[in-house]
């Protein structure tokens, strides 16, 4: 197993402006201090609520958004502090699956255009081959080349979707982040594109980096799962740990609230009181402890550190100091 | 027993400059006192055109009911006057909608929102119907009621703003609550708050629901009876255990392989293709082009929606793998 992401210590505050010209008058903590790490051909899946920094998270380690602080190694090449020139130049090695459809390609634009302009500007093709490497990348992902001529209304969010991932795929990426890429499609569509992504993985060695708000789909197809909390990952393991012995109480009331397609006897739920807090205002101490259902005293004050409770299972909460 | 709400053979059709689309295609559906029925289905099935023709609430034209009826305590809706329907409406049946962000008017405080509905259907004072806001606010659990009474929706979160909606909904007692895709717009933790509020107040007041969602999760933890619904058609209806345990409708077990579970690891099943245009909808059965188990009266015959025979609980679906028999008209 080698490792292809590191993340360190990444931060993002987004300034909140109250005039055009004064000074920020409030900051708006999206991510504080996280660190992950992604192996080769893995899946490392990040879970958690609307609102909690997932996408800003995924924005930042490809550099689509810069991080107010920390780092991101991409097998050893500090991304962050690279100069733009540089970065442009190894941007086909790591690519994204947007979450719409509908928003994430150009109406204008041919199917061709969508999938054949970043190779172009990569030299991965030249106009005299476009064509023949468009239609191998449509084929890849499920679709008739004939689609080549035809424009992003024409299709389905489902087909939508496969032209997102074939535009990614389009400069043979060794990383993905894929930024809940199936939530807009209905649920037959879902297992396919879900199946799509396994497979491609499977065959191009890819390492991907899945965003989503479902836990059925994050453990179905994740290595390793990260739950987030309000700019926190408060709880990375292994998929099949996580589902069988969550450590957090968040995770453990997620995974409650998480219906379950099978009828019988009810479960005992763990039902979260309130709502997630404003990430402008995120509470002192554990960001978790206002709702948590089993706070301590210790929880208000002082916030936790990552603490390694197993192999490969690490917990912020103070329960495990 | 009679059912509460029976609606059968219901077609809805709309027009526009291209032709004509039949969203809704002999639908029927019954909802017993008390009982939680999901409608279940993929975007575009029809199952928000059903829900928005028990209120009456399409807009004619384009809408039309071509034909069929919607009985609810003894009347059928359809012929009842524009006048009759609004006393009906957040009283005997009462709706939530699947956006509370959008569904809540901005520039009312929820106060006067939720005394609108007590106003208009009950001969009382504001200063009463003040009160029985209070009450409601209490009930569906709105922390501080008193202040929140006095706020506008955007001073609330999604969640807040979807225990007001519940909160109109109810505020008349109503026999029947239509909740439309109720949770789709919200985060996990808050769906599970909110199904066991809507369970409570089920437990409670001793309404029936109509649960419409295209969650099975929800679906399987929350209603007694399922209809699943494809193309504008009820394909399979029955108890919510044994639908589970063994879909009867090819459609009912793609949808069930095509879930990602967080227990199986192995690799899901999808149904091949895509739900057709509801404008050129396949010959005979609408399923057959994406069925793996299609016959080839398939491709010409419609099977209708009958009873499953050699079976001992009631169970119904429209397939031609399942030897059937005509049921009693209810």
């Amino acid at each position: 197993m080698s490792l292809l992401i590191q993340a360190v210590g990444l931060t993002k505050t987004f300034p909140v402006y109250e005039g055009a010209l004064s000074k920020p008058s409030n900051f708006v903590h999206a991510v504080e201090g996280v660190s992950f790490e992604i192996n080769r051909k893995e899946t490392l899946g990040l879970v958690g609520e609307s609102g909690c920094g997932k996408t800003t998270l995924g924005r930042m380690v490809i550099r689509l958004l810069e991080p107010t602080e920390g780092k991101v190694l991409f097998d050893g090449i500090d991304l962050v502090s690279l100069p733009e020139k540089k970065l442009r130049k190894i941007r086909n090695r790591f690519q994204i699956i947007f979450q719409d459809p509908y928003s994430s390609i150009n109406p204008r634009f041919t199917i061709e255009r969508i999938i054949g302009e970043a190779m172009l500007v990569h030299k991965k093709a030249s106009s005299v081959d476009i064509k023949e490497k468009v239609a191998f990348q449509l084929e890849r992902v499920g679709l008739s080349p004939d689609y080549m001529k035809r424009y992003p209304h024409e299709f389905s969010g489902g087909q939508r979707q496969r032209i997102g991932i074939a535009r990614a795929l389009a400069l043979e990426p060794e990383f993905i982040v894929c930024d809940e890429p199936v939530s807009a499609l209905d649920v037959s569509i879902q297992a396919q594109i879900i199946n799509l992504l396994q497979d491609l993985q499977n065959e191009l060695n890819l390492s991907l980096l899945f965003i989503s708000h479902d836990l059925n789909i994050v453990g179905h197809l994740s290595h390793n799962v990260a739950v987030m909390y309000l700019g926190r990952i408060v709880e990375t393991a292994s998929s099949k740990k996580l589902r069988e012995e969550p450590a957090h109480p968040y995770t453990q009331a997620l995974l409650s609230a998480n219906p379950i397609p099978k009828p019988g006897p009810k479960l005992k739920r763990k039902i979260l009181h309130g709502d997630v807090p404003s990430p402008l205002n995120p509470p002192k101490g554990c960001r978790f402890h206002t709702r948590c259902p089993e706070v301590m005293d210790k929880c208000r004050h002082q916030a936790p550190s990552s603490v390694k409770i197993s192999e490969n299972h690490w917990v912020e909460c103070h329960i495990y100091d | 027993m009679k059912p509460l709400l029976n609606i059968s053979n219901l077609n809805v059709s709309f027009q526009n400059e291209s032709g004509t689309v039949h969203p809704v295609r002999g639908v029927g559906l019954q909802v017993n006192q008390g009982e939680t029925v999901a409608l279940v289905g993929e975007s575009g099935c029809g199952k928000s055109v059903t829900a928005l023709s028990i209120l009456r609430l399409l807009p004619s034209p384009p809408a039309r009911f071509d034909s069929g009826s919607i009985q609810f305590l003894g009347k059928d809706l359809l012929e009842l006057s524009e006048s009759e329907m609004q006393s009906l409406r957040g009283n005997d049946i009462g709706m939530v909608f699947q956006e509370p962000m959008t569904s809540l008017n901005p520039i009312l405080t929820i106060g006067d929102q939720i005394a609108e509905t007590i106003l208009l259907h009950n001969n009382i004072s504001e200063k009463q119907a003040k009160e029985r806001v209070l009450d409601i606010l209490k009930k569906v659990a709105i922390p501080s009621p008193d202040q929140r009474i006095n706020q506008y929706p955007h001073e609330l979160s999604g969640g807040m703003k979807q225990r007001v909606m519940i909160a109109m909904a109810i505020s008349c007692n109503p026999k029947l609550l239509i909740a439309d895709e109720p949770t789709t717009a919200l985060d996990v933790t808050i769906q599970s708050q909110i199904l066991e509020l809507l369970e409570s107040l089920q437990k409670e007041m001793g309404m029936a629901i109509l649960l419409i969602t295209h969650n099975l999760g929800i679906v399987a933890e929350y209603a007694a009876r399922v209809a699943v619904m494809y193309a504008g058609k009820i394909v399979e209806e029955s108890k919510t255990e044994p639908l589970f345990e063994n879909p009867a409708h090819p459609y009912t077990r793609g949808l069930l392989n095509s879930l990602p579970n967080l227990a199986n690891i192995t690799r899901l099943n999808p149904i091949p293709g895509t739900v057709p245009d509801p404008a050129q909808l396949p010959n005979g059965c609408a399923f057959q082009p994406r069925c793996p188990d299609a016959l080839p009266r398939c491709g010409d015959q419609m099977p209708s929606f009958l009873k499953i025979d050699k079976l001992k609980e009631d169970r119904r679906t429209a397939c031609f793998l399942h030897d059937t028999v005509e049921l009693n008209p209810l």
